[in-house]
């Protein structure tokens, strides 16, 4: 078990090494000049040379990135362009936003997709299971921003039952930070909801027609025991990955609706460092939710392993 | 000709009738005051964006400067008029052959740390900006040295007449005076010291930044407890922060909604006033045909103007055939191109050109460019001319721009306050801005002379010539421009929309 996890570490360093290497060169592909954006419109030539240097763009692209490399390696990921702060310290500032707006979205998407899911599979051609699957292809075909528009139209505008944006830390103040957080995190757990709704549904369908299933009803169990001391047990294992990945992938994905709730979280920081191209600190928001992702990851294959003793950890 | 003017008399005037006494006026605070007016409070204002950094020499944002407005002061600054009066400085002479610049500074001006500003900042700031090479050094060109003879007096030696300079040294807060231990500690990104009427308090990255009200201020304190700018991207979510009381104050509205708004907008007053912005479309003269007066001339009687700013401002603009908009002491009114197809296509015929397709470049920094474009294509199609559009993003827009790869763009300037800052960088043979390789001597001729003319009569007859010239040779075909739109609260007073977008909260009440 300690000798996996750590070959696995190890494998996610060499991962999160190439993902350096692909975003740098990736950033070398894209059109458009970080020194230009940041001078505006009124500079000169002697202007542009002065922040293109301090800047460290006017060293060749090997230099560039080994020295890149080399700070990131004792942990320093170099400084913004725009702002002139540290990487590290930026995409940290902006972790907590991110993390209670994703992690809240799963919660509402499980609290919706768990109960569904599971009756739609149970009730499997009902009327309810029917309408669980509208539901799901709505969700999924719905775009997120358009969900929180209108959210923000009806319960901020029409309403006024909830601020229509802003951010307010939850250690700050519990309650102010609930209002602020239910619309962008039900406009991205629908999606998630809608995710989870089919998996769940298709996960318990499945164990449904296992032999051991067949078993414990001709045993005499009552059907509600089955369902829950047999079949959720095991339908629930694969749930778990998918929940874990659309958790990581939700801290990095949230972009669209972090700009429209002016919610400041790693998604916005990455709208605004494309925009402004600033590369140091796109490079560090990218490394820092690849890392999120490899643990994500790991964490979910050591749950596999205890939670179903077929699988063992090579 | 040189002529001695003693401006000072002048000032003096201006200030008596200002009534500009330093600290006296009477603080009230909120202390057993029962609300009402000037009962403090913090306004909530949305802004679109969030600014990049808060060191006022290094930033070109606009949403830094709607902050940084509030935080710094200059030696002068522009009032209601666009017209430079005192704000650190207090009076100012010029030498008979206006080469030297002496500022007398105000006594007993703070910064919000408590430590005294003297001619010693003033230096200081000027120096960083010219030896550090930073965004706003091109102002000082003709700036020799910077002396501080004692601690309220600043000497600006210049290599030749400057008659812009009051506009360089204070057109906006790119120019600010900062506190050296402030720069050097690196503090000045996020919690910048000014002199300002407020403070910066705190930041809260991605979120808003927090203004305390500066009781180290020289002029009149502000009635306000301090200001939040928080950063809303979205216009119809900005409207809904606004309706709803989450803010007070917004320039971020939905376009298409202000007629609406200014009509019935209920709890939400919104106001606009003409800017000194301009917005236009560029030939690129180092392609054929465009190199070819005819076609751009051609190109200029196929465009409605009208049509292209309701388009791209919903009405929220005044077109203009030349750069610098009516109501400023510069504009010169001529407007030879009126809306006429049949005379584009005759220009056209007369060059040769038929068959043309023109590659448009807009960027969706700027949406209205992105609608005008569209306008603009069904026009020029009226003329035989087929526009292809390509909508870039602004980085890519800028590397396109740089490297000459368009036949024409659409864009503005902003902020805009001397005749110098219209014309010069865009439209003098080999300047800074001038991508699209326009070059006549005749307007390089009136556009130095204008540099350093300090007359104001014959420099405004050397501009009216320069302007008619540019506008005949079509080196941008100017369509219009904007208003600036903003929307505060009933709860809010004294607030006054700018023509230079300058956001200043300093008189302000909210009302509670």
């Amino acid at each position: 078990m300690t000798r996996f996890v750590l070959r696995r570490l190890l494998q996610s360093v060499v991962v999160l090494f190439g993902v350096t290497l692909v975003v740098f060169l990736l950033l070398q592909l894209v059109p458009g000049d970080p020194v230009r954006v940041a001078l505006g419109t009124r500079f000169d030539q002697q202007t542009y040379d002065a922040l293109r240097e301090r800047s460290g763009l006017d060293r060749p692209l090997v230099a560039q990135y080994l020295s890149y490399v080399g700070h990131a390696l004792t942990g320093d990921l170099g400084v913004s362009f725009r702002s002139g702060q540290p990487v590290t310290t930026i995409v940290l500032e902006r972790l907590p936003a991110t993390l209670s707006l994703a992690v809240t979205a799963v919660l509402l998407a499980l609290l919706v997709a768990f109960p569904l899911g599971v009756l739609s599979a149970v009730r499997s051609g009902s009327a309810l299971d029917h309408a669980a699957r509208v539901f799901s292809q709505f969700g999924v075909s719905v775009p997120d921003f358009w969900m929180g528009i209108m959210g923000i139209l009806l319960f901020a505008g029409v309403l006024g039952w909830l601020p229509p944006s802003g951010y307010v830390a939850l250690t700050e103040d519990p309650a102010r930070w609930a209002s602020h957080v239910v619309l962008p995190a039900t406009a991205v757990g629908l999606v998630t909801a809608s995710i989870l709704t089919r998996f769940i549904r298709s996960s318990v369908l499945e164990v449904l027609a296992e032999d051991y299933v067949r078993t414990a009803e001709a045993k005499g169990l009552r059907a509600r025991i089955v369902v829950v001391r047999h079949v959720l047990r095991n339908a629930l294992i694969p749930v778990v990955t998918v929940v874990a990945v659309q958790l990581a992938s939700l801290v990095g994905g949230v972009i669209v609706i972090e700009v429209l709730f002016a919610w400041p979280g790693v998604g916005r920081l990455t709208y605004d460092a494309v925009q402004a191209r600033d590369y140091p600190v796109l490079q560090g928001a990218v490394l820092f939710v690849a890392a999120l992702f490899l643990l994500m990851n790991l964490l979910v294959d050591v749950l596999y392993a205890r939670l179903d003793p077929r699988i063992g950890l090579r | 000709m040189t002529r001695s003017r003693m401006v000072g008399a002048v000032l003096a005037l201006a200030l008596a009738a200002a009534g500009c006494g330093a600290g006296d006026s009477v603080d009230v605070d909120g202390a057993g005051d029962t609300g009402g007016k000037g009962a403090g409070g913090t306004l909530n204002a949305a802004i679109g964006g969030e600014p990049d950094q808060l060191d006022p020499h290094r930033t070109s944002a606009y949403y830094s400067f709607q902050v940084l407005e509030n935080v710094y002061d200059t030696l002068v600054e522009p009032g209601p008029d666009l017209r430079m009066g005192p704000s650190l400085a207090t009076k100012w002479t010029t030498s008979a052959d206006q080469l030297t610049w002496t500022f007398t500074l105000r006594e007993g001006v703070r910064f919000s740390d408590g430590s005294p500003l003297t001619s010693e900042d003033v230096v200081y700031s000027y120096e960083r900006i010219i030896s550090e090479k930073l965004n706003q050094s091109y102002r000082f060109e003709t700036v020799k040295s910077v002396t501080a003879p004692d601690p309220t007096t600043v000497v600006v030696a210049l290599t030749k007449p400057t008659p812009n300079l009051l506009a360089s040294l204070g057109g906006f807060k790119g120019v600010a005076i900062v506190e050296k231990s402030n720069v050097e500690s690196g503090a000045i990104k996020t919690r910048p010291v000014g002199s300002g009427p407020f403070a910066v308090a705190g930041y809260t990255s991605g979120d808003s930044i927090q203004l305390t009200r500066n009781d180290n201020y020289w002029g009149p304190k502000p009635t306000l407890d301090g200001v939040r700018f928080t950063f809303v991207k979205d216009p119809t979510v900005a409207l809904q922060n606004l309706r709803g009381g989450e803010v007070q104050w917004t320039d971020n509205l939905p376009p298409q909604q202000v007629a609406a708004l200014k009509e019935n907008g209920g709890d939400v007053t919104v106001e606009s006033r003409s800017s000194t912005d301009y917005w236009y479309l560029a030939l690129n003269e180092g392609r054929k045909p465009y190199d070819d007066v005819n076609v751009r001339r051609a190109i200029a009687f196929a465009l409605d103007r009208e049509a292209i700013a309701k388009a791209a401002k919903f009405g929220q603009a005044t077109v203009n055939q030349t750069a610098i908009p009516k109501g400023s002491s510069w504009h010169f009114e001529y407007a030879p191109y009126r809306h006429d197809p049949a005379q584009a296509r005759q220009l056209l015929g007369q060059a040769g050109v038929s068959g043309l397709t023109l590659d448009l470049m807009v960027t969706t920094e700027y949406p209205e460019t992105v609608s005008a474009a569209q306008v603009i294509a069904a026009q020029l199609k009226d003329v035989g001319i087929t526009v292809k559009i390509r909508t870039l993003d602004f980085a890519q827009w800028l590397d396109e721009q740089g490297r000459g790869a368009f036949d024409a763009f659409l864009l503005g300037w902003l902020g805009n306050i001397d005749p110098d800052e219209f014309y010069y960088a865009q439209h003098r043979t080999g300047a800074t801005f001038n991508f699209h390789k326009y070059s006549n001597p005749a307007v390089d001729r009136l556009l130095d002379a204008g540099r350093t003319e300090t007359d104001p009569a014959a420099r405004k007859r050397t501009y009216d010539q320069a302007a008619k010239q540019i506008v005949d040779d079509a080196s941008y075909i100017y369509l219009y421009n904007p208003d600036v739109v903003q929307g505060w609260s009933k709860q809010v007073t004294g607030y006054q929309v700018r023509s230079d977008r300058a956001i200043r909260f300093r008189d302000v009440a909210l009302d509670r």
